[in-house]
């Protein structure tokens, strides 16, 4: 019962995926039919890296922050 | 400037920093016009260029920041160089990764070793090098002259990455901005590109003076630890 239960969530991503994917691809405009969307997921990926690496950073130096006070308040 | 100060200040400029990144993400998807010839995969320059633009900027300041340490050995000149250091690494890893996206559309390849590509990598290992000599010797002080010498040795290779695109056949384009006869791009393209390395830079000196500051706090830590330990 708890593997049917592990499986229901993947099961259902696959499906509406299936479902969903002819319904995003029907409302690209006919001007772009044929092409690919390539070029849209680098330019996402490009810009969610940046700002991904960019927030790591800021966390980062946040953290290692609160560290060292802890330390050097005990 | 104290630690505190310095911190104070390095969060107000992070936090404009980052309001200006958002204001570029803006503009980049709603408002610059789309390069006929490469469609929207040359919005990827809009991040990529600054991106090379704040690491060079933050190699060159470690090496400068390293070569006043060996003349002077303050300690301040090292925490500066430490703090520079660890942001060119972070925006060279935007830059390395940000411009393969774009070169398999452009290019059509992730990568090709071309002769920018391969001394800007190269450049990004040699600054890994320099947090592993650091960190390598017994003697931290020793570290840290080693350290500055690789800084220096590694920023002597960005001049050449810059002019690698004159000198050598490569995919790379010839500059479109930094050139005699003034820029050839766009206005709302330059506009764009123009605030995004304000953006990048004010956020980077905001992380930078935040990270030295950090660096601060850990000499006091080690200082405080050899004191409890004689």
């Amino acid at each position: 019962m708890n593997k049917i239960k592990k499986l229901v969530p993947g099961s259902l991503a696959v499906l509406l995926s299936a479902v969903s994917a002819p319904a995003l691809a029907a409302q690209i405009p006919s001007a772009m039919a044929g092409q690919s969307l390539r070029p849209y997921w680098h330019v996402f990926i490009a810009y969610a890296i940046a700002i991904t690496v960019v927030l790591g950073w800021v966390i980062s130096i946040g953290r290692r922050m609160r560290q060292v006070e802890e330390r050097l308040g005990e | 400037m104290s630690t505190k100060g310095m911190r104070r200040a390095g969060t107000g400029l992070a936090v404009v920093g980052l309001l200006g990144l958002m204001f570029v993400y803006w503009l980049s998807f709603f408002w610059v016009s789309t390069e006929a010839n490469q469609g929207v995969a040359q919005r990827i320059f809009y991040v990529h260029v600054p991106a090379a633009w704040t690491a060079f900027l933050a190699f060159g300041l470690c090496a400068l920041t390293s070569a006043m340490y060996l003349w002077l050995r303050d300690d301040r000149l090292d925490r500066a160089a430490v703090a520079a250091a660890e942001g060119g690494m972070v925006f060279g890893a935007i830059m390395l990764t940000t411009g393969p996206l774009w070169g398999r559309i452009a290019w059509g390849t992730y990568w090709t070793w071309e002769p920018r590509l391969t001394l800007t990598l190269l450049l990004w290992f040699i600054f890994l090098g320099y947090f592993m000599v650091r960190s390598s010797t017994e003697n931290p002080e020793k570290g840290k002259r080693f350290a500055a010498v690789v800084a220096i040795v590694g920023a002597l290779d960005i001049p050449f990455i810059h002019l690698s695109v004159l000198w050598f056949r490569s995919l790379h384009p010839q500059p479109v901005v930094v050139k005699p006869d003034g820029p050839t791009l766009p206005g709302d393209m330059l506009t764009t590109l123009l605030t995004s390395v304000a953006a990048f830079t004010v956020l980077f000196l905001g992380l930078f003076m935040l990270r030295y500051a950090l660096e601060g706090l850990h000499r006091e830590l080690d200082a405080r630890a050899r004191r409890v330990a004689a």
